[in-house]
């Protein structure tokens, strides 16, 4: 039943042109889960969020959230939409925003237009953003323009502006793909403890399983658009990770 | 889309638009020429490691009282400003909008003004662009490699650095100025037109030229070089080929600017449209002043289209083609504006030309003294300050009514959409000088009257700049916004104007230093400022009153140029 998850996809084909993207996919998640999606590049990662957030139309199958049809539409942003924060590997911040405003701009769904925009004059709620920055550490640079951040400054603004948010469900899109081993370890588990803490269900897609296995209970291979396995991290076995590459390197 | 498509606007002295918005959004700073800041910016680096959030609020505070002070000296609320009595005049200037002069004597005359101004033009560009190429070569490191080897500095010789100071004279003169000079010396000839646009623009091309050689791989040359070819030739082999490209483009997008200035130097007697429509202004023949005005909008929206779509495909073909209907329309030029360059030569330019120059010695302050050289100076100054406030106030709403949003778009939208790109075309395709006589119908004369006339020109070179940033800025951010339900005005608030503004603030910072150049077109008609001083030398003959006025004029520009710098590095 869709309304027992908190995000149901059933059958789930997208299509880009000729080309199946995702391939009827199965697949749910409960509120408070954490899952990691993993594959090779053009399996279906980034598709697969898409259709989360209602990005990226269905050419068959359907989608719920909450118990509704996830749609390209302003009334299910207004309602389903602003639950769902996403965070882009590109961030999508406004760099020459304060950090308070890049974090602020998570209420944007919630907020009335005209408080929206005072707060960019005086900002509001400055003290649950200061409590949310001190939690990621950067509460000092809360009067900072985003782009003079460092880059993993800016990974944990996007955090903040996703928490800030206060969703049911996040969604990060290759958060550690830019960084190096070690802040990509930092970012994962920043990013896992703080949806744990909230309560927020988390689904991460990551290049790197050993990374996904160490945060998230879950995991689910994804291979040319179809899922290859969906089981809880201690199951995932090294020859499950390599199957999905190996496949691919084949099948070019 | 290309940088080049940013490249929109008249002439700006100091670097060329589209290309000073370039270095904005990648390198600090182009110039070298100020190395004390560069020098300063070390300094507090090394003091404070940490890049800060820059201040805002003393740039803010110091704008308003600048505001205030720059209104306050005009008079604004001091005395009356508006001239009420002027009103029945604008009412029968506006009702002739409907009936442009159409008898057939008057529109074959127009018919052939228009053929002037647009060879003025033609010859102009070639002038500026074969000026340009020559010391745009010169000017740029490509000659002066002396080694084949990559780590061996290469040296130019100091005559081209001089060189390149020296192109800031021609460039800090406006045509008008040029045009003035020429006048005195070869009287009315085609080549005043044809030289004071050739020798600003001229200059204005070559460091565009020499920046654009400078930016292409050297790789190509150094092969030749090291296979025994000589130095020229390794040029046009080898760093030619690949930026030719560039600049034929540019070379497009200059008679855009030319056909403008074209237009503003019949106005002072050279002939073509702007002489005719002194000619209708003086004699209240509103009429056919429309028929003018219309002509003037719709080359403009003619060369513009044009241009910006050489620019925005530079294919080989359309390339090829523009190349082809250029040598067409210079060719016509040619006898349209019965070119005699001989006259260049002639022992009477040369007599006059020495006449003027003893007459022109020793420099001497105005006939009022050295006190009201000052007091235009300032005037130029807050002119030019007010019109670039005015211009950005307007173009701002302006430019977001009127950006065309990515996605679907609704019929209204669309409507909208265009008549605010009609009005910022009408508002550019009409030079200063015209919006001068026009605001003077209903404002005393004075330095208001020229920031109005001067701002409502900019407003639409800005806007046409604001809606491209408006239209390139990442979409991204904003998207971001929709997904997570915020609505259309906050998510522009927070997803597109911050990285907007900012650009804006440059580009309006740059037209400021334009502005202040251009004060003297519409000083020339009374409203105040050096280019009234300049226009009272004029008519009487005192030449040695005009170098000084040239002199305070350049001084004036260096100087917004200066802080037009300074200000765009403070708030990036």
């Amino acid at each position: 039943m869709p309304s027992d998850f908190l995000l149901f996809l059933d059958r789930a084909t997208v299509r880009f042109g000729d080309n199946t993207v995702l391939n009827g996919v199965e697949f749910n998640v409960g509120s408070g889960e954490c899952v990691a999606l993993v594959g090779p590049s053009g399996a279906g990662k980034s598709t697969l969020i898409g259709v989360c957030n209602g990005t990226v139309s269905l050419a068959s199958g359907s989608a719920y959230f909450a118990g509704n049809t996830i749609a390209d539409t302003d009334a299910w942003r207004q309602s389903g939409g602003r639950q769902i924060a996403t965070i882009y590997q590109q961030l999508q911040l406004s760099n020459r925003l304060k950090v308070v405003h890049n974090v602020n701009a998570g209420k944007l769904g919630q907020w009335s237009t005209l408080k929206a925009l005072g707060s960019l004059v005086r900002p509001r709620e400055v003290l649950e953003v200061t409590a949310l920055l001190q939690r990621l550490g950067i509460s000092d640079k809360i009067r900072m323009r985003t782009d003079l951040l460092s880059g993993g400054e800016q990974q944990r603004v996007a955090i903040a502006r996703a928490l800030r948010q206060e969703p049911l469900l996040i969604l990060a899109d290759e958060p550690t793909a830019a960084l190096d081993p070690a802040r990509a370890e930092e970012v994962m588990s920043l990013l896992t403890e703080v949806a744990r803490e909230a309560g927020h269900a988390l689904i991460v897609s990551q290049h790197d399983a050993a990374l996904a296995q160490r945060h998230c209970q879950r995991i689910v291979g994804l291979r040319s658009g179809s899922i290859a396995f969906d089981l809880p991290s201690e199951n995932v076995t090294q020859q499950l990770f390599g199957s999905l590459y190996e496949i691919a390197a084949a099948a070019k | 889309m290309s940088d080049a498509s940013l490249d929109t606007t008249r002439s700006n002295p100091s670097t060329d638009f589209g290309r000073l918005s370039k270095f904005e959004g990648t390198a600090p700073s182009n110039r070298k020429l100020f190395a004390p800041r560069q020098h300063a910016s070390k300094i507090s680096l090394l003091w404070n490691p940490k890049p800060t959030t820059p201040r805002r609020w003393p740039i803010v505070v110091g704008f308003l009282v600048a505001l205030g002070w720059c209104l306050w000296s005009a008079g604004v609320g001091r005395r009356a400003q508006f001239n009420p009595r002027g009103w029945p005049l604008v009412h029968k200037f506006a009702s002739a909008a409907l009936k442009p002069e159409l008898g057939s004597q008057f529109v074959s005359s127009v018919a052939r003004a228009t053929a002037t101004t647009v060879g003025y033009a033609a010859l102009g560009t070639l002038g500026s662009v074969v000026i340009g190429a020559v010391f745009g070569l010169v000017l740029s490191n490509a000659l002066w490699r002396t080694s084949t080897v990559k780590t061996v500095p290469m040296k130019r010789p100091w005559a081209a650095h001089l060189g390149c100071s020296a192109l800031n004279i021609p460039r800090g003169m406006h045509e008008a100025v040029w045009g003035l000079l020429f006048v005195n010396i070869l009287g009315r000839d085609p080549l005043v037109a044809i030289l004071a646009i050739a020798i600003p623009y001229g200059a204005i091309t070559a460091k565009v030229y020499s920046e654009l050689i400078d930016e292409t791989s050297w790789e190509e040359a150094r092969a030749l070089r090291s296979s025994g070819a000589s130095r020229v030739s390794a040029v046009f082999y080898g760093v030619l080929p690949s930026t030719a490209r560039d600049l034929a483009s540019y070379g497009f997008y200059r008679f855009e600017c030319s056909i403008r200035a074209a237009v503003i130097l019949g106005m002072i007697g050279a002939g073509g449209l702007g002489f005719q429509l002194m000619q209708s202004f003086d004699g209240l023949a509103y009429r056919e002043m429309w028929t003018v005005l219309y002509v003037l909008i719709a080359i403009s929206l003619l060369a513009e289209a044009l241009s910006s779509r050489l620019r925005k495909s530079p294919s080989a073909r359309n390339l090829r083609l523009g190349g082809i209907g250029a040598g067409i329309v210079v060719a016509i030029s040619v006898f349209s504006v019965k070119l005699r360059p001989w006259t260049l030569w002639s022992p009477r330019t040369r007599t006059q030309f020495v006449d003027i120059a003893k007459r022109s010695w020793p420099p001497r302050p105005p006939f009022e003294g050295w006190g009201s050289l000052v007091t235009a100076m300032r005037q130029t100054l807050e002119l030019s300050f007010l019109a670039i406030v005015l211009a950005t106030a307007l173009s701002i709403p302006v430019a977001i009514l009127g950006a065309r949003r990515t996605g679907s778009q609704s019929t209204p939208g669309r409507l909208v959409g265009a008549a605010v790109r009609l009005v910022a075309i009408i508002s550019r395709s009409i030079p200063p000088t015209v919006w001068a006589l026009l605001v003077l119908f209903v404002v005393f004369p004075g330095p208001f009257p020229g920031a109005i006339a001067l701002g409502i020109y900019t407003f639409g070179v800005l806007t046409r700049l604001f809606l491209e940033v408006l239209e390139n800025s990442d979409p991204r951010p904003a998207r971001g916004l929709h997904q997570i339900g915020a609505r259309g005005s906050t998510r522009f608030a927070y997803g597109i104007l911050p990285e907007a503004a900012s650009r804006w603030t440059a580009f309006s910072l740059y037209r400021w230093e334009v502005a202040a150049r251009e004060s003297v077109v519409v000083g020339v008609v009374g409203a105040g400022g050096l280019g009234r001083i300049l226009q009272d030398q004029r008519t009487s003959f005192d030449f040695r009153g005009m170098v000084v006025t040239i002199g305070a004029l350049i001084i004036v520009t260096w100087f917004v140029d200066r802080l037009s710098t300074r200000l765009r590095s403070a708030l990036r």
